[in-house]
């Protein structure tokens, strides 16, 4: 039975602060600084859950983070690693892999079975009859382990820090501590990252000197200006000491995320305390030196009443000594650096109750300490692109060749007394600054901008501090016995001996097989032990046999915490009040949210086709290009002309990549000598403008064109209809002349509109109508739309959305890029033969455009349905009549209000691209129906005399 | 996240450019066989090692400009910089 | 020739019988000597290497073939891929070919006698958008005239398949539709890399781990040593000596330039890293794979109740598998827009792969300019799926010495030709 000992010196529990909570339901109090397991043991329970495979009862073994099965549900989060959590009043706080109960568990009678269950015992049966799997299947997915997901968790609120420190220090212990100390001494900016809730490391359980050097230390940093985040963890080391810290004790956010770019990192982990592997050492009342001495000293708990101890260094001499000094009576030292051991650890299901030892005496006990050794966690070092190197002489892993900015102090760099420790971490902390210093230098000339640097680069400091020495520890991994080696998938060393006899003897094949190492301590206890058993197996030493990579994160990381505040904005025009306001259907184009109608798209067309329509366009991609050389890059970049272009005209063109695939098209206006305004697609326009940069700046440098993106500052308004013309009137200033002989059809004027200065108009007619397309400068785009509406009344005025706009562009057969063309679509298959010039020197494509011209490539065909009732899907595949070969497809399909029937466009092969070939379509409900091709591209008004009007 | 040195801008995270992959010279588009137009569009070196590559700093200044860097350890040289007392940096 | 030897066969009364007298496996594959000559080397011990392998064997009697690695048997993408199989991709060809594979996928537990575990448990490509939605019933509409499984979905369908998806209209990334392919699912990689190696071996093929290739031996050819267009391969020289064989074949996926170059063969093909992690396991509660395209994100619960999440290649070409922060971090945002209330799940691992990506989004496979090396390369994200189809049809190609129809469309010269497949127009993520 655990219960709660008398006051400690160093406790960290608050005796006057009692916290209510409830474990299974049952009602439990505990103290303010408990953890959720030191909480529940004080209450006399020490079950905390059952294995994932065999359900066996399992309790604490480590008491810190990495305890491997005291994984909880707390409310709505699961896997809450209650070694480590800190108690909060009213927690509900259940056990996870129990069924029905933690108790009475059914599924242990999987233990009954074990020897069946050998690892990859799933591989080799369930076969046949092969209909049954998924039965199968499902009963091994009861068996997950781990909490409940409750899908109506609302995402709580994260939001996440980016910190550009001189020097990050993992680990609170004494040499992390003093290294931050002695970095923020000389000057540098200092994170102090530690992962348990209080800094001090193992002095947290020591001597009260360990104490008193302690609050020296923390003093010192807090006035030395370390920035201390506590119950924090760095994650993951990426390139150039990029750091994830997972930030868990920040007062709003519940786990929050830093990004620090480190110029060094101190990498002062400390060591993991290695388990050790014999029959039964997964017993509850099996525990760890640490775990003991942490339970005595910081949570007064009384691990046990009769404790035998196993012990190969000081851990495990200073474990008796705690032990003694709180009144656990010892019932057997076994000194393991005289040879003996455990060999098994016996009792009933729920707890010890007798240890065999290798001399072969039983003795009574509910607690068995052990104390085998180290793990250095080398998880960030191994991020850095280090492989550490194991020493047989200390039984432990040793940093190779970390990186100049990554450095090493503490357990995880050799061993030493506390004035050792320190003394190191303090040099490590002086050379860390030093370094950081040379990278801040080196940061501040690596401009060619950069004016201000002080003096020339400071010399790079050598590596001069004196090494911690390595203390020797035997070599202790497995007793004579087996027992469990990851206590967390429920893997034995058998399992690991079985499965390298079958051949899975390297240690990725081995890890992959058994699923050792793979749990949710992700190896920190199991990976030693595994790589130890594996090299008995195979008779060879650990160095030989070698070590998995251990990968980010090193503790994991809420999903809430990495994705922060998803910030994805999206982008509307100056109008959109309006459209929202008159009950515009909204919808997601790209980037863009645009009306897609206003209720009734079809009268939308009508009317447009029939008075006057207005719609916002102003997602199309503006690019303002200025310069003497804009006509040469016009050139290289349209298929067609562009040297001739008058000042007030505007063009078409279609843009290739250099594998003649149409990349985007738009029209292009000259507004002044060196001055001209481009217009691409919506999703086109970030592309395009990367495409003119690469184009100016690597192929023809010494071209001189200045290019700005005007996307939004430019709403733009196309206004179109028979009625277009006599609307604008009512709108221009004198600066603008609408006469038809004046401002024909594809010219471009700019001008006063509605009383704004300096917009730009051109007559174009994507929508087969006269029409004015009009950009204005967005602080006055909703002015200009609502005097449009206001003027136009007595005309007819309405708006339309982007519906309309499709529907009538489509009877006049303009192709859509990306939607009418696909990846493959090059140049030719638009039917834009015209604007394909060879006689011009260079465009981008002109060459594989040429040799397309000369094969078999598709074409993009206007196609009427012969039922004019019948609207295709778009999609729909045209096929060879009688049979399912694929020769073409609908790429766009409508209902036209002006044609009083569906019309199409679709690409298709050669054979069937001619005048009044019959198509079969193939629609989506499997029926086939004919479609003609028609003879133009545009359905309505083939001859464009609506739009020159 | 790779620092990546623009020459204006200084070491900017890898996210403020684009990358532009291996530079490739075009060749004539009036002379070129298909076979020499096609090499330049598609067929690249590809080597795991020091190669030459194209960034763009798309979210700063907009320049283009090369760099060197290892395809393995993530290394750059020309420019170097901070980490490492050579200059090179992981 | 027949069976070399019959290896011990899996089965429930062999576990029952082994574990009744505690005797162990024996082993799964051999470790053969290193033999100086071969009619075949395959170079890469992964899904592809290993198919090949034991097809040759298996379909064509041809034995004497060494697959090496220069590390373990699945060390590559076969093991740190996402396990997501599927057929329903946008052209004929692709349809064709993928959908042999899952064929061989649905009798590949009772024809290598080993679990592979395939869990048919359907998988779904979200649309957000209005263009998404329309590719999405391209590719519904080429399925279907194939015979492949596979429609266009609406929300409310899409809920009741999987639950803890957020289709209301009012999201960032609104939930317009999906393509749905019910027999897609998922399969335990690690056990297929098995399955074929100790089917391979018990052939007699021979399994060479920790067999470094550095250099391919040439003769003939235009360039230096022998190599190149014109010439013809002899042999490989790894770490462990001379291997002599008048075929070899580099199933290497991101590694596919770097052995190519050996042979003095450019391949149109970049190196890039695509990442993948997963959480710490939870009850089970997501039935299907979702795919989002327009989100980069992938993702499936395995039996054991892990999450695994998958997203697009990284931009940057590389060869260094260490993962980005930034990676993680886009998931996690992505992940939470689909399933909002999974933002207390922790993620646990994270880790890459090496893809070879090509211009067109479909392999490379069969002869090269050099006679006698084969490629069955440039696998980008979905060379898990093609894995049993690549080996089957590359040792039909190998034993007939022709290209065959199912695999025609991906041959090299097609980029010399200007005859890319068509790929390419589907979603920005091959899952």
């Amino acid at each position: 039975m655990t219960t709660r000992l008398p006051a400690q010196p160093n406790e960290v529990i608050d005796r006057s602060k009692p916290l209510a909570f409830t474990w299974n339901g049952k009602k439990m109090r505990g103290f303010e600084g408990d953890t959720i397991t030191s909480a529940i043991l004080a209450n006399g329970e020490h079950i905390i859950s059952r294995s994932m495979k065999y359900h066996r009862p399992r309790g604490v073994l480590t008491a810190d983070f990495w305890d491997p099965n005291t994984s909880v549900q707390v409310g709505d989060e699961p896997n809450v690693r209650a070694s480590h959590r800190a108690l909060v009043a009213g927690m509900a706080v259940s056990a996870q892999n129990v069924w029905p109960s933690l108790k009475y568990d059914a599924k242990a009678a999987n233990g009954l079975v074990g020897r069946f269950l050998t690892a990859g015992f799933y591989y080799k049966t369930f076969m046949k009859p092969a209909k049954m799997w998924p039965a199968y299947e499902r009963v091994l997915a009861r068996f997950a382990p781990g909490g409940k997901v409750d899908l109506d968790t609302p995402h709580g609120y994260h939001d996440k820090r980016y910190a550009h420190p001189d020097v990050v220090v993992a680990g609170g212990g004494p040499s992390g501590l003093a290294a931050a100390v002695e970095a923020a001494r000389a000057g540098a900016s200092v994170m102090l990252v530690e992962h348990e809730h209080d800094l001090g490391g193992h002095l947290r359980w020591g001597s009260n000197d360990d104490a008193d050097a302690l609050a020296g230390l923390v003093a010192e940093a807090e006035s030395a200006g370390v920035e201390i985040l506590t119950n924090s963890t760095v994650t993951g080391r990426y390139e150039d000491n990029w750091l994830a810290i997972a930030q868990r004790n920040h007062p709003i956010a519940v786990e929050r995320l830093i990004k620090a770019r480190a110029k060094v990192l101190v990498v002062a982990p400390g060591l993991i305390e290695r388990p050790y592997v014999f029959a039964g050492n997964d017993l509850p009342g099996v525990m760890t030196s640490g775990a003991v001495r942490r339970l005595i000293a910081m949570y007064a708990i009384r691990p046990g009443n009769r404790a035998v101890v196993l012990t190969a260094n000081e851990s495990g001499d200073a474990a008796i000594d705690e032990l003694e000094r709180a009144g656990i009576e010892i019932v057997k030292v076994i000194d393991a650096r005289t040879g003996a051991t455990v060999t098994k650890a016996s009792g009933s299901k729920s707890r010890v109750k007798a240890v065999t030892c290798s001399d072969g005496s039983i003795v009574d006990a509910d607690l068995l300490v052990t104390a085998t050794g180290w793990t250095a966690p080398t998880s960030l070092l191994n991020m850095s692109g280090d492989r550490p190197v194991y020493d047989p002489a200390s039984a432990r892993f040793f940093a190779d060749s970390p990186p100049d900015n990554v450095l090493t102090t503490g357990g995880i760099a050799g061993d030493g007394n506390r004035d050792e420790l320190i003394s190191h971490g303090r040099s490590t902390g002086r050379l860390a600054a030093a370094r950081a210093g040379v990278a801040r230098h080196r940061i501040q000339a690596a401009t060619t901008r950069a004016t201000a640097v002080d003096g020339p680069e400071p010399a790079y400091p050598d590596d001069t501090r004196s090494p911690l020495g390595r203390d020797p520890h035997p070599e202790l991994f497995r007793s004579t016995s087996h027992g469990m080696v990851d206590f967390s998938e429920d893997i034995s060393s058998k399992d690991l001996f079985g499965a390298a006899a079958e051949g899975f003897d390297s240690v990725e094949l081995l890890k992959r097989f058994t699923t050792a190492t793979m749990g949710p301590s992700q190896g920190k206890l199991e990976t030693v032990n595994t790589v130890a058993v594996l090299a008995e197996a195979r008779g060879e030493t650990l160095a030989e046999v070698g070590t998995t990579v251990w990968r980010p994160p090193y503790a994991p990381i809420a999903l809430g915490a990495l994705a922060g505040r998803v910030f994805e904005p999206v982008r509307v025009s100056s109008i959109q009040p309006w459209h929202e306001a008159n009950g515009s259907t909204p919808i997601l184009a790209g980037q863009w949210v645009r009306p897609e109608h206003y209720g009734a798209p079809q009268q939308e067309v009508r009317n447009t086709r029939a008075n006057v329509g207005i719609t916002d366009v102003t997602p199309l991609g503006k690019l303002d290009l200025q310069g003497p050389d804009v006509a040469k890059l016009l050139s290289q970049l349209y298929t067609n002309k562009w040297m001739q272009l008058a000042i007030g005209s505007v063009r078409y063109g279609i843009m290739c990549a250099e594998d003649g695939v149409v990349l985007d098209d738009g029209v292009t206006g000259r507004l002044g000598d060196e001055h001209y305004l481009m217009t691409t697609t919506s999703s086109g326009a970030g592309g395009v403008w990367n495409w003119i940069e690469n184009w100016l700046q690597t192929e023809h440098p010494e071209w001189q064109v200045h290019v700005t993106p005007v996307t939004t500052g430019l709403t733009s308004i196309n206004v179109a209809g028979p009625n277009s013309r006599e609307l604008m009137s009512r709108l221009v200033g004198d600066d603008i002349d609408l006469d038809p002989d004046a401002f024909k059809y594809m010219q471009v004027r700019t001008g006063t509109i509605a009383g704004v200065a300096d917009c730009v108009v051109w007559r174009i007619g994507f929508t087969g109508e006269l029409s004015f397309e009009i950009h204005v400068p967005s602080g006055h785009g909703l002015h200009v739309w609502e005097t449009l509406l206001g003027q136009g009344e007595s005309l007819g005025v309405a708006p339309f959305g982007l519906e309309a706009q499709r529907i009538m562009r489509l009877e006049k057969g303009h192709f859509i890029v990306g939607q009418d063309t696909d990846g493959l679509s090059k140049a030719p298959t638009t039917g834009m033969i015209g604007l394909l010039k060879f006689d011009k020197d260079d465009w981008a494509g002109k060459p594989e455009v040429a040799w397309a011209l000369e094969g078999d490539y598709p074409r993009i065909v206007a196609i009427q349905p012969t039922d004019p009732s019948i609207v295709p899907d778009e999609a729909c595949q045209i096929l060879r009549e009688g049979t399912k070969d694929i020769v073409g497809r609908i790429t766009s399909s409508r209902f036209s209000p002006t044609l009083d029937r569906a019309v199409c466009l679709g690409q298709v092969t050669p054979e069937f691209a001619g005048p009044d070939t019959t198509l079969t379509v193939q629609l989506v409900n499997g029926e086939q129906i004919t479609a003609r091709v028609m003879q133009h591209h545009a359905h309505f008004d083939p001859e464009g005399e609506r739009l020159r009007g | 996240m790779l620092l990546v040195p623009c020459p204006n801008c200084g070491p900017r995270n890898a996210s403020d450019m684009s990358y532009g992959g291996e530079p490739h010279s075009r060749p004539d588009p009036n002379t070129a066989s298909p076979e020499q137009w096609r090499t330049y569009l598609y067929l690249r070196d590809n080597e795991s090692g020091w190669i030459t590559e194209k960034w763009y700093c798309s979210s700063g200044c907009r320049k283009h400009f090369k760099l060197e860097r290892h395809t393995l350890t993530g290394e750059l040289r020309n420019p170097p910089l901070p980490g490492n007392k050579t200059g090179g940096h992981k | 020739m027949g069976k070399h030897k019959s290896p011990a066969r899996y089965s429930a009364a062999g576990l029952a019988w082994r574990g009744l007298r505690n005797k162990s496996w024996p082993r799964v594959w051999r470790e053969p000597e290193l033999k100086s000559a071969y009619d075949v080397v395959v170079i890469g011990g992964g899904i592809h290497g290993l198919a090949t392998a034991y097809y040759l064997a298996s379909n064509h009697a041809i034995t004497n073939v060494a697959v090496v690695d220069k590390a373990y048997l699945g060390s590559g993408g076969s093991g740190r891929n996402t396990a997501i199989v599927r057929s329903n991709y946008l052209t004929p060809e692709g349809v064709a070919f993928y959908d042999r594979s899952l064929d061989l996928y649905n009798t590949m537990s009772t024809d290598l006698n080993i679990n592979v575990m395939f869990s048919e448990r359907g998988h779904m490509t979200l649309a957000h958008t209005d263009s998404a939605l329309r590719t999405m019933n391209w590719r519904a509409e080429v399925n279907k005239l194939q015979g492949i499984d596979s429609s266009v979905i609406a929300p409310d369908e899409i809920k009741k398949l999987s639950p803890s998806l957020d289709t209301s209209p009012n999201t960032r990334y609104p939930i317009l539709g999906a393509l749905y392919h019910p027999p897609g699912g998922t399969i335990r990689h690690d056990a297929v890399v098995w399955g074929y190696a100790r089917a391979a071996d018990a052939y007699g093929v021979d399994l060479h781990q920790k067999t470094e290739v550095l250099d391919i031996l040439c003769e003939g050819g235009a360039g230096p040593n022998g190599k190149g267009a014109g010439g013809k391969v002899t042999g490989v020289r790894t770490n462990r000596g001379d291997i002599h064989a008048p075929v070899v074949v580099n199933c290497t996926a991101g590694w596919a330039s770097t052995i190519a170059s050996m042979a003095g063969v450019r391949l149109p093909i970049t190196t890039h890293p695509l990442q993948a992690a997963v959480t710490e396991p939870v009850k089970t509660f997501l039935p299907t794979v979702i795919v989002s395209g327009s989100l980069h994100v992938y993702v499936s619960q395995t039996d054991r109740g892990e999450l695994v999440f998958g997203a697009s290649v990284d931009p940057v070409a590389n060869y260094d598998m260490k993962g980005t922060l930034e990676f993680t971090e886009e998931l996690a945002g992505h992940v939470l827009e689909l399933m909002p209330g999974l933002s207390k799940m922790r993620l646990m691992r994270q880790w890459a792969g090496l893809c070879d990506m090509t211009p067109d989004y479909s392999p490379v496979m069969g002869p090269t300019p050099v006679d006698g090396f084969l490629v069955d390369v440039g696998w980008g994200t979905y060379g898990f799926k093609a894995g049993p189809v690549s080996g089957e049809q590359m040792a039909a190609c190998i034993a007939h010495e022709s290209m065959p129809d199912l695999i025609a469309p991906f041959v090299l010269s097609r980029f010399t030709d200007g005859t890319l497949v068509g790929e390419k127009g589907a979603a920005a993520v091959g899952h």
